[in-house]
């Protein structure tokens, strides 16, 4: 009798904790093996982790259009960025153990961080077609390991309108004397202009400053090889005082207070609204600003910002397409296959120009058809060679936002010295290498 | 006298195998983590290092801001919850019209995630708080959230409008569980609204407080979502809280050894503060 009941519950809570167990089996994987009809090959599952807000829509809209060509593909689009931190949450996204097919890295730093899984790419008529240098900051031992997603550059946005009515040329702005002259006369003319001032500083955006306005200011110590950023055990700062002249005179003619100013009230609420004149942004911030406001957008113009009397656009791919190496083979092929399709393939060129409003990384596309005028300035600035290197995607991680942005952020708010944050950036920096 | 049989173990498995899986055992796993160094990657082999993570945190002066901002905001937020949740608890438990309506009103914050909540009160402190002090000259109601002050005020406005009203429930529950016949007798002597309630209604009841004060303590230092939306740490990280800092730890610096040091250390510290406030709030209950 006594072992009886011992047996009895001994089986009961087998069977408690059994059914419990055999319900998680049914989660499966990210591939169905099972084949569909009409498709054919095997049926395949992607999916597809990226940072780029700006586009999208019309990027779910080439993903539909690819999947209706090809029945047997379904790639599931996710979206992180715009400010929020791309890196840190596709991080934590890996650590829950939910690992995208498709992910984005800026560069070495990035490489170096995932390249436990990250997929050697070969066989793809995307990195054949690649523009020379693109490839650099994603190429190991000759071995290339991502896609670039175009090329962007960044500087000064302004209106050309209140240029105009302000009788400013922008093509004479190659210094920083020469920038703090026109500002002091825009400033002087806010109410005629109708300003409500001259830039807005997106302080709450440790991106724009941290990794943009940084790099432009580091570029010439590192010979705009975001490599020799990479590489280097140090940071000097050689241009220290430039760049602080430069935030101090964005934050001293901003929109107030700057420390709670973010992208959405800097591209949208003021510079699309007319109420500032110019924006450090690139030219990813152009179907923003059509969308608020189409003439203005149409009416805008981009400048480098000046470092050391030189004035270069910085021209960069900003993130690189990765293949996951820890998916199956199969899912892999058919990554590879969608990135060419998005940039060779006739109708993936189509809107990758038209739709995208991109500037294309690759060869054998009719740049004719760029049709927004930042980019088509900044292909221009390409054409003529007259570049620099994005260095910041060779920064040690946490540099950029975590250390120099925060740092900055201490110093507008009053509560470090200049000479503090960046002593502060570079002992990180030092200590990270 | 009851004897637990075998059944009783039996049916409380499957509760205890859950409970084993998804808390303790990551915490044990955790605390492992945190004498490591490791970057979080899982293809990656964490490296023992003993106690060095514990080391390197006594004088990381980021943790140590978090963890004095945290500890800051806890205190303020506890009181002010409290005290909220308490007077509105005895406004609609008192005999006024649309008491009803009214709890339900001060509840529904509390339905209302804390990431969304971070962004509508964002909206409000720098767009119209802004418009409004332009518009009446008030130099106080700008530049909110553009201040290290006005970030943490901001945060409290928010996690006090949110938690209020979920409070003010327990503090119902309590308020309506007090017999009428002391509330009578103590009318009959002749006790006035305030000693009515210093000497009867709030030592009756204290076990709320207990609860109450035990929920919006542990609460408040475990903020996140909030913390994220409202003022991302901003501005230059001085409204990072713990749960912040650890998060940014682990994900953006890439150093996942010395995040789960962290979240170790913070355990503790809640677990002190948590026992210590629930023993001392419970000498003051009284039993009927």
């Amino acid at each position: 009798m006594k072992r009886s009941k011992w047996s009895y519950a001994f089986l009961l809570a087998l069977i408690l904790v059994l059914g419990a167990c055999g319900n998680s089996g049914d989660a499966g994987g990210s591939v169905s093996g099972d084949g569909e009809e009409g498709g054919d090959g095997e049926s395949v599952t992607i999916d597809l982790y990226q940072f780029k807000v700006e586009f999208k829509e019309q990027f779910e809209s080439l993903v539909a259009q690819y999947e209706e060509e090809n029945p047997n593909v379904t790639i599931n689009v996710e979206t992180v960025g715009g400010g929020n931190d791309y890196g840190a949450t596709l991080k934590s996204k890996i650590a829950s153990g939910n690992e995208p097919d498709i992910f984005n890295i800026g560069g070495p730093q990035d490489y170096e961080d995932h390249k436990d899984r990250i997929a050697p790419i070969e066989d793809s008529a995307a990195v054949d077609a690649a523009l020379e240098g693109t490839l650099d900051a994603v190429t190991v031992d000759d071995q290339v390991y991502g896609i670039p997603y175009n090329l962007e550059g960044y500087g000064l946005i302004y209106n050309k309108g209140i240029f105009e009515e302000a009788g400013i040329n922008p093509d004479e702005l190659t210094t920083m004397e020469d920038l703090q002259t026109a500002v002091d006369t825009l400033d002087g003319m806010k109410e005629e202009l109708g300003l409500d001032a001259v830039f807005a500083f997106p302080g709450k955006e440790r991106w724009v400053y941290g990794n943009h306005s940084s790099s432009s200011f580091l570029a010439p110590e590192f010979n705009d090889s975001v490599i020799e950023a990479f590489e280097s055990d140090t940071v000097e700062f050689e241009h220290s005082e430039e760049l602080k002249n430069y935030i101090d005179m964005q934050v001293n003619y901003s929109e107030q207070p700057v420390l709670s100013l973010d992208y959405s009230q800097q591209v949208e609420a003021l510079y699309s609204m007319e109420k500032v004149a110019m924006i450090q942004q690139g030219n990813w911030a152009y179907p923003s600003i059509e969308q608020i406001a189409p003439e203005v957008a149409e009416n805008s113009g981009i400048i480098p910002i000046p470092v050391a009397g030189e004035s270069k656009m910085p021209v960069g791919v900003p993130q690189y397409w990765v293949v996951n190496s820890g998916a199956e083979d199969n899912v892999q092929q058919a990554a590879v296959d969608f990135l060419d399709y998005m940039y060779t393939s006739d109708a993936g060129k189509e809107i990758v120009l038209n739709d995208f409003n991109f500037i294309p990384a690759y060869e054998d596309y009719d740049t004719s058809q760029i049709s927004d005028p930042l980019s088509q300035e900044i292909y221009e600035y390409s054409e003529e060679g007259n570049t620099s290197g994005w260095v910041f995607l060779g920064y040690p991680t946490g540099f950029a936002e975590e250390t120099f942005g925060d740092n900055v952020q201490q110093y507008i708010s009053g509560d470090i010295t200049w000479e503090e944050a960046i002593d502060n950036s570079k002992a990180y920096w030092e200590e990270n290498r | 006298m009851k004897t637990k049989n075998i059944m009783y173990w039996v049916f409380i498995a499957p509760v205890l195998a859950a409970l084993l899986i998804v808390v303790v055992v990551p915490f044990i796993w955790g605390i492992y983590y945190s004498l490591t160094e490791w970057s979080g990657d899982m293809a990656q082999t964490p490296v023992f290092t003993g106690f060095d993570n514990y080391k390197s945190l006594m004088s990381d002066p980021t943790f140590l801001s978090a963890l004095w901002f945290t500890f800051k905001y806890a205190i303020v937020t506890v009181i002010i919850i409290n005290v909220v949740g308490f007077s509105l608890a005895l406004i609609v438990t008192s005999y006024i019209k649309s008491k009803n309506l009214l709890r339900t009103i001060f509840f529904m914050p509390n339905l209302i995630g804390g990431l969304i909540l971070g962004f509508i009160w964002q909206f409000i402190f720098t767009n119209i708080f802004n418009a409004l002090g332009d518009a009446m000259g008030v130099e106080m109601l700008q530049g909110w959230l553009a201040t290290p002050a006005t970030g943490f005020w901001g945060l409290v406005i928010l996690h006090v409008w949110q938690m209020a009203g979920y409070i003010m429930i327990i503090y119902i529950a309590y308020l309506q569980s007090i017999p009428d016949e002391l509330l009578e007798a103590a009318d009959m002597d002749g006790a006035s609204y305030f000693q009515k309630l210093k000497n009867v209604v709030m030592p009756l009841v204290a076990p709320a407080f207990t609860v109450s004060m035990f929920l919006t303590l542990s609460g408040a230092f475990k903020i996140y979502d909030q913390n994220l939306s409202l003022t991302g740490g901003g501005p230059g990280g001085t409204t990072k809280m713990i749960a912040m800092d650890i998060v940014d730890t682990a994900f953006a610096m890439n150093t996942m050894g010395l995040a789960q040091a962290k979240a170790v250390i913070f355990f503790i510290i809640v677990a002190i503060l948590s026992l210590t406030q629930v023993y001392y709030n419970k000498k003051k209950e009284v039993e009927l």
